[in-house]
Parts: structure tokens; sequence; C-alpha cells
């Protein structure tokens, strides 16, 4: 019997739900009052951490589908010309993917330090190719560096959230994410 | 079985693969696909939206009588305030329409007002945009001008099914032909230097040499009516810095904008009512 392979979709979705949350927070960051300085504003950027599961945990198909989709999904959502983040995610996927083997992919303080250096080298590309634009370079990066600082700051503290969600569904669905076998509960 | 060589670089291989295809898809197919990935996210984006509407509706029901009657004696004032407005708006607009008979002049452009809840802010340092729960269903079209009380919020650059994106006057994407206000030469205005600290500023170029600004005598800035995209005379900001350029032909300088732009949450769309003039 043939059955159907739905754990990109398992990815996928839960890379959907923290492009939401990270869009609701950054609708609440975007004004804000902090000591004494009447108006704030910082940004998050998430994307490394829309990376890592597919790429560390995944077979390479479904890892693939998921970070293909996802890279689509947040272009959509972004003033990137359309096929960016599809670019770079695929980018740091080729390259978790290629290296993988070697390192102990399944633990939790590799995934954050996986999402951190992977954010941190999506975040500086899209600087990269964006800042151009600026009237004020050298003003924009220094905007530039508190939002990659409170992004990085971000992505420390739920990468262990995320990844365990992820887990979580998968044990849920008994299915090993790599194999795509049915696991014991 | 492969060659274990090829195996170590099938991911790059992969991602070459994705790159060329990407690269001969057609325009139109990658301009659906992005349509549709964003109308799939589009429920989830404004959902939040709504619910911070009811949880708005309900504590205003928590209001007692006394609170709401008071609100109301205000409200009664403001709108005896904006009766003799509308009136006043009425007498001008009349006063146009007979000049611009007289005078054989070309009609000013007409607009339809169209009010909007942001759904969300997207504020980055590379780019500033909303996004506004109304699109298609309600006659949006891209490129029409987004103003708020304060002046020019931005233009729509995206109309989807039930949302539309609207480019802010605070991204370095935005430029628009202005002119500092009792003048009529153009000068260009671009958005983009938000600060992490401070309220939003914006940028203005080939700034004439007799037009002076500073802190303490700020000059206004507004929209000249070139380009045929925004009406004239919106408010943009405050001129409160001017240098002259490089060349010493213009001045160069800054334009304080309106810090209530980065906490909006309702603008108004000027839908055109014939489009063909723009």
């Amino acid at each position: 019997m043939i059955r159907t392979d739905y754990r990109w979709l398992v990815v996928f979705g839960t890379n959907l739900l923290l492009l939401w949350l990270g869009g609701l927070a950054n609708h609440y960051l975007s004004h804000f009052a902090f000591l004494g300085f009447e108006h704030c504003t910082v940004s998050l950027y998430l994307g490394g951490l829309l990376v890592t599961y597919a790429a560390l945990r995944l077979d390479a198909r479904s890892g693939w589908m998921s970070t293909l989709l996802t890279g689509l999904a947040a272009d959509s959502l972004s003033a990137l010309p359309f096929g960016t983040s599809l670019i770079l995610f695929g980018l740091v996927h080729a390259v978790l993917l290629h290296g993988r083997q070697r390192f102990p992919r399944e633990e939790l303080v590799f995934a954050i330090v996986v999402a951190l250096l992977a954010n941190l080298f999506l975040f500086i590309a899209l600087s990269f190719f964006l800042v151009g634009s600026n009237p004020r370079p050298a003003t924009a990066w220094v905007r530039l560096f508190s939002d990659l600082l409170i992004s990085q700051l971000a992505v420390a503290a739920i990468t262990c959230w995320f990844m365990s969600l992820q887990n979580s569904i998968f044990s849920f669905l008994r299915q090993h994410p790599e194999t795509g076998r049915r696991v014991a509960s | 079985m492969l060659p274990q060589r090829f195996d170590q670089a099938r991911p790059f291989a992969t991602l070459g693969v994705v790159l060329l295809v990407w690269l001969l898809l057609p325009v139109v197919f990658k301009t659906f696909t992005r349509s549709a990935f964003f109308e799939i996210q589009a429920p989830i984006t404004i959902t939040d939206s709504y619910v911070v509407d009811v949880q708005n509706f309900w504590a205003t029901k928590l209001h007692s009588q006394t609170e709401l009657m008071a609100a109301g004696k205000e409200t009664a004032a403001l709108i005896a305030t904006y009766d003799f407005s509308v009136q006043q708006n009425k007498q001008l607009g009349a006063d146009i329409l007979r000049l611009e008979n007289l005078l054989n002049l070309p009609p000013m452009p007409a607009y339809r007002l169209e009010p909007a809840r942001v759904a969300r802010r997207d504020f980055t340092g590379w780019w500033q945009r909303l996004i506004i729960r109304k699109g298609r269903n309600y006659g949006i079209t891209v490129g029409a001008p987004v103003v708020f009380s304060g002046g020019i919020v931005g233009r729509v650059i995206e109309v989807h099914a039930y949302t539309a994106v609207v480019d802010l006057i605070t991204s370095p994407t935005f430029r628009v032909a202005a002119s500092a206000e009792g003048d009529v030469r153009p000068v260009s205005y671009q958005g983009g230097i938000n600060e992490t600290f401070s309220a939003p500023r914006g940028t203005v170029e080939f700034v004439p040499l007799d037009i002076s600004a500073s802190q303490s005598e700020p000059q206004r800035l507004v929209t000249s009516g070139l380009g045929g995209v925004f009406p004239p005379g919106l408010n943009l900001g405050s001129i409160t810095l001017l240098e002259p350029s490089t060349d010493g032909l213009f001045k160069n300088g800054e334009v304080k904008l309106d810090p209530r732009l980065n906490s909006l949450t309702e603008v108004t769309i000027l839908v055109p009512l014939n489009p063909d003039q723009f």
C-alpha cells in the first residue's frame, strides 16, 4: 500500500505558524516606548529558524520541499523580489544538508547554534542586497545592527520551543521525521 | 549506485537545478505563485486584527453609561465642527469648478475616500509596509494614495482579494515629487531614515538654494501634484535640516515625519474615480 508522505507539510505548517507569530511580534514592535525613548521601533527576522529543522532532521526530499515552500511563503509577505528567500533558504539548506552527518544534529544545542548562524548569514545577505536603496546607508546599518541583535536573541530564545513543537507533532503522528517510518509511542 | 563524491555534492546539485528552474520560469507563473502564497496566508495575517477589534468591542461595552454620555457629548461637538468644514469644502469645491470652467482648465482628479483598518505593520530596517483589510472587494487600485489625519501614509503597491499592501513614506522604496509649502518648484522626497530610538525621517533632494529650514524654523513639505498619483498640497512632514549638495546647485536635507505613522490603526485610501486620468 502506498502511504502519502506529509512530513514536509508538517514542517511547512509550523513554519507558517512561525511566520505569523513573527509578523505579529513585528506589528507590536513597530512602536513602543523604552527607557525614556518615546518612539522606539525594532524588527525581528527569524529566517534562520525556518530552515533549521527541515535541514537537520528531515530526509532530503521532504526537507527541500518544506524549505522551498517556506521561502516562497516568506517572499510573498515581504518586499523582496519574489524568489530571493527561496534561493537564500535553499543555499542554507544545501550547506546544512551537506554537512549534517558530521555533527550531532539531534542535539538541541547544536540546533540553536545552527539557527543562529543561519539567521546571521541570511540577515547579512539580505542587508547587503537591500541597503543600497537606502538614502543614508550608514544610518541604515545602525538600525540593521540593532534589529540583528534583537533577532539573534529571539532566535536563541525560541529555537528550543520551535524544535520541540515540531518534534512533538511528529511524536503525535508517530512518525520518524527522517525515515518516515512509524514509531512506537 | 552513485559515486560517493556525487552523493556529497547532491544538495548543491539540487540547489543548482532549483535555481535553473526558477530562472527559466515565466514571470506570469511567478506573479501567480506570489499572489497565491499571499492569499493562503492572508486569513491568518488578518485574524489577529479582527481579534483585536472584538477585544476593543468588549472593552468598550464595559464602559459605564456616564463615560459613554461624556464621549457622546464630545462626539456631538466634533460633528458640529465637521459639519461646518463640510459646508466650507462644498463652497470651495464649487469655486474650483467655476474657475476651471472659466479658465478652461482640465478638471482636478477626483477620488473616492475608502477608510480601511490596518491589519499588519511591517517596519523592518529594509522596508516599511502596511497590510490593510480592504482589497479588490472594495475596488482598491494599485498606486492609489493612502492618507491619514497627519497627511500622507504611502501608496498601494499590491492589491489582493480582501487585502492590500501599502508602501509607507518612511520606506526607502518610496519616492515622490514634493514642494515646500507656498512654493511651486518641485523637490524630490525619499523615505528611509528609520532609527531604533527616534521617530522616522525622510530625505529631500534638489531643494532650491533660496529655501532654508532648520530645527527651530522648520519648513512644511507638501506633495506637488506632479507625477499624477498624489493630489497637491497633502502634508508629508517638516524639513528640519538643509545643507548645500556636493555640486552646490541645490540643497539636500532631512524631513521630520509624523511619529504616528509607526502606530497607525486606520487609514484612508484615495481611490481614483477615473483611473484613466493617471
